[in-house]
């Protein structure tokens, strides 16, 4: 006969197997660290793409101007300029990227636990009707 | 009303049982849409304004994640901006580069406001994107809609001025046509009112509908649109914007109206019947307010027989 409880908490488990499920377990399958320190190298990566775009822009922008003052400017300082900027942007990138990927793995896990939890239920399901 | 509940009931039913049908629908009828806008306010690539390459496009969009439709947006409209000039094209590819790179890394599953903020624009309501967003999305959103309004202002310019872009001809003139896109998108004074426009009115949106009192919807509906308004009318009398006030206010009140069906269909419930409970367990008390929703049976239907012996 249907257990109609455990056909109720299988749809559950498989619905968020499709839709949520595989995400997490993806991101649960890593330990805290490697996960942020992954999402960290990839903002560090994209970071940088998007600040060399920036800066090519304005360099293209500033282009007549700056032929002009090549001269007559300190050419060390503006380099040193330049990176300072890219080092604050970078770490400004950095945190906020901890911040969201520290709290998507956090919320991750508690809903694998859940979903755990509900695989438990299962296997406690099944072991009861085995022994009726 | 509860017939108007019977009807969402039936709704979500019907949606349920073709799903499987109606989800590549929805996206190829957006895809679509988006694709014959941009081609229709936009168009100088003539080549694209093939009404059979842009169903192909939207066919192809409809079986992809949602996302792919911005990208094909984006595609196209740099497409455009190409045969506008160049530089045109690297201004606008850069912005969508900077968009991806910066944001939508974080926040793929609101991509989809920023092509639909356009969209809104020219149906003269976009004050629906972060009055929604505030609704249904989180303090974050307030990027997705400031994104959107970017998008929408960079096709707008592009749009206003290709002819004064494409008059200037030759190489030589290849950095003052970039000069002139860079310095029309920074010195957009409108872009950045409408930007902090939506910004407020996301956040006070996200956090009334938040709070724990009756009817937090509605009051963040009605407060979220007093804010966009008052927030768009201090902008325009302080930095000259031109923005129509009544255009503004009658936009803010058709899109406060699609907000309520909105609520209807995502949050609707019967404050009259709320319940305060209170127990304890070994380590909390718990202070419990439930709302329960609103729901109605489904009407049956029989089918009653009759036969007649002759």
């Amino acid at each position: 006969m249907l257990n109609q409880e455990r056909i109720k908490l299988m749809t559950r488990m498989a619905a968020y197997e499709e839709d949520q499920g595989r995400k997490n377990m993806s991101i649960g399958s890593y330990f805290r660290l490697d996960y942020i320190g992954m999402q960290i190298i990839g903002s560090i990566v994209y970071g940088t793409i998007a600040f060399a775009l920036v800066f090519a822009m304005y360099m293209y922008y500033g282009m007549e101007q700056f032929m002009q003052d090549i001269y007559k400017m300190d050419l060390m300082k503006f380099i040193e300029g330049v990176i300072y900027k890219y080092l604050i942007f970078l770490a400004c990138s950095v945190v906020i990227t901890y911040i969201v990927y520290a709290y998507r793995y956090s919320k991750a896990k508690k809903s694998l636990k859940k979903y755990f939890y509900s695989l438990k239920q299962l296997s406690a399901m099944y072991d009861l009707e085995s022994r009726q | 009303m509860s017939t108007l509940l019977e009807i969402r009931e039936n709704l979500r039913d019907f949606y349920t049982k073709f799903e499987i049908y109606l989800t590549p629908l929805f996206k190829f009828l957006l895809a679509l849409l988006t694709f014959v806008l941009l081609n229709s306010s936009l168009g100088y690539m003539t080549r694209l304004n093939n009404i059979i390459i842009m169903l192909i496009l939207a066919l192809m969009c409809s079986f992809l994640p949602v996302n792919f439709i911005l990208l094909i947006d984006a595609l196209m409209a740099v497409l455009h901006f190409y045969a506008v000039s160049l530089e045109t094209a690297i201004v606008g590819g850069a912005v969508f580069l900077l968009l991806f790179l910066l944001y939508f890394r974080f926040s793929p599953k609101e991509a989809i406001a920023v092509a639909l903020l356009p969209v809104f624009f020219g149906l003269k309501i976009p004050y629906l994107i972060p009055l929604a967003l505030g609704l249904v999305g989180s303090i974050t959103s307030v990027v997705s809609a400031a994104c959107g309004v970017v998008v929408y202002y960079l096709l707008i310019y592009v749009k206003e001025n290709a002819a004064a872009i494409s008059a200037m001809e030759g190489s030589e003139n290849a950095l003052a046509r970039f000069r002139f896109l860079i310095d029309g998108m920074i010195n957009n004074k409108t872009m950045y009112v409408l930007i902090m426009a939506f910004a407020a009115t996301v956040v006070v949106v996200y956090l009334l509908r938040r709070l724990p009192v009756d009817y937090c919807w509605t009051i963040a509906i009605v407060i979220g649109s007093v804010v966009c308004i008052v927030a768009i009318l201090m902008g325009d009398l302080s930095f000259e914007t031109n923005i129509s006030i009544m255009a503004t206010v009658i936009g803010t009140l058709v899109s406060a109206l699609l907000c309520k069906v909105l609520e209807f269909f995502v949050f609707n419930v019967d404050y009259s019947r709320t319940e305060y409970v209170q127990f304890e367990d070994d380590e909390y008390y718990y202070y419990v307010r439930a709302v329960p929703k609103n729901s109605v049976g489904k009407s049956k239907k029989t089918v009653k027989k009759i036969t007649s012996v002759l």
